[in-house]
């Protein structure tokens, strides 16, 4: 496996993680959790995004593996 | 009238007064007894007792001294809800036994305790050594209560500092295979959750006899057919195995990346994911 899809892979479960969190955050009773999960997400959030740009930099590092 | 005739009549007649009577006197537990209530408890079932079957004995003045030995405790109940100096004399008051880790030996022999007596009731509370106790109080209805020494309470997650997510109850949503909407509703959860719930865990509502949902949504449930083995929710445990795996993940990049600008962006969202995983971690366990 090369770095692009590794990171790309990474990205996936990233993406994967702030779902969950969003489906508990919607599910959950109580206030304080969900303000938790809320939070959290949004720390998922910025790193997705930055992992995202990561992502197009290595694809033009590496345009052979398209 | 024959005398059996009578004596069903009366019985019957009885039964009537003395429930109801009992049901006014209140829903206390029998073992919260005060002193009144035991009494007339005692002689309202004597009273029956006696009319019942005794055809010589007037049912009105059963039924009299019944209303009696009601109105008497019933007015005593009433007065002691309002003034602490009646409710002392009528029920009691909490005698302190143990006080500053010592026993009070005076207050013992008051309420005709032995050491033996001491001992044992400390034993009920799991309590074998008299001196691991900083307080301990015999209350009106003969129970003692005992406060142990700081080092000799049980661990709680707040002497360790844990934090803990709050928990509500949960709610019984499936009983005996029968949906049970209140509570679903109670939940914001409708029975399309719960369909695709059960769906998940392959099993059909009808095979579902106790069907429970915390208050993040997780079903647990026990079917009628033991041989079937149910999963137990993985939402959550694998939630924080992913996020652990995106962060070593994340950390393993920047450690094999040259690229200085690539290992700063991975070293800061490695960090972002831990930081995530620290917050969350309380809730997902």
């Amino acid at each position: 496996m090369t770095v692009g899809s590794q990171v790309k892979g990474c990205y996936a479960s990233i993406k994967n993680i702030e779902a969950s969190l969003q489906t508990l955050a919607n599910k959950a009773q109580e206030t304080e959790s969900q303000q938790a999960f809320k939070e959290v997400q949004q720390i998922v959030n910025e790193v997705k995004a930055d992992l995202g740009k990561q992502i197009i930099y290595l694809s033009r590092e590496e345009p052979q593996y398209k | 009238m024959p005398g059996w005739v009578e004596v069903i009549l009366k019985s019957l007649t009885l039964i009537v007064v003395l429930f109801t009577l009992t049901k006014l006197l209140g829903t206390k537990q029998l073992s919260q007894m005060n002193v009144f209530e035991y009494i007339s408890g005692v002689v309202l079932g004597g009273v029956v007792a006696i009319h019942t079957f005794d055809p010589e004995a007037n049912i009105f003045y059963a039924i009299l001294a019944m209303f009696i030995w009601f109105v008497v405790p019933f007015g005593v109940e009433k007065i002691s809800l309002k003034s602490k100096a009646f409710r002392n004399f009528a029920e009691g008051k909490s005698t302190v036994f143990i006080q500053d880790g010592k026993i009070m030996e005076d207050n013992l022999k008051k309420e005709g305790y032995s050491t033996d007596d001491l001992l044992e009731k400390l034993r009920d509370k799991d309590v074998f050594l008299a001196s691991d106790v900083e307080f301990a109080v015999l209350e009106p209805n003969g129970t003692l209560n005992v406060l142990p020494k700081r080092e000799n309470r049980p661990l709680t997650a707040k002497d360790l500092g844990i934090k803990l997510a709050p928990q509500k109850e949960p709610q019984t949503v499936i009983m005996d295979g029968e949906v049970m909407y209140e509570s679903l509703a109670n939940l914001n959860l409708d029975l399309t959750w719960l369909e695709t719930e059960l769906e998940k865990l392959n099993v059909s509502i009808e095979n579902v006899f106790l069907g429970q949902a915390d208050t993040d949504g997780q079903l647990y449930v026990d079917l009628f057919d033991d041989s079937i083995a149910v999963p137990s929710p993985t939402e959550k445990p694998l939630l924080l195995a992913t996020m652990k795996k995106a962060q070593a993940d994340l950390e393993l990049f920047a450690l094999s990346t040259e690229n200085q600008q690539s290992k700063e962006l991975y070293q800061r969202n490695s960090k972002k994911m831990q930081d995530a995983i620290n917050k969350i971690e309380a809730y997902l366990s």
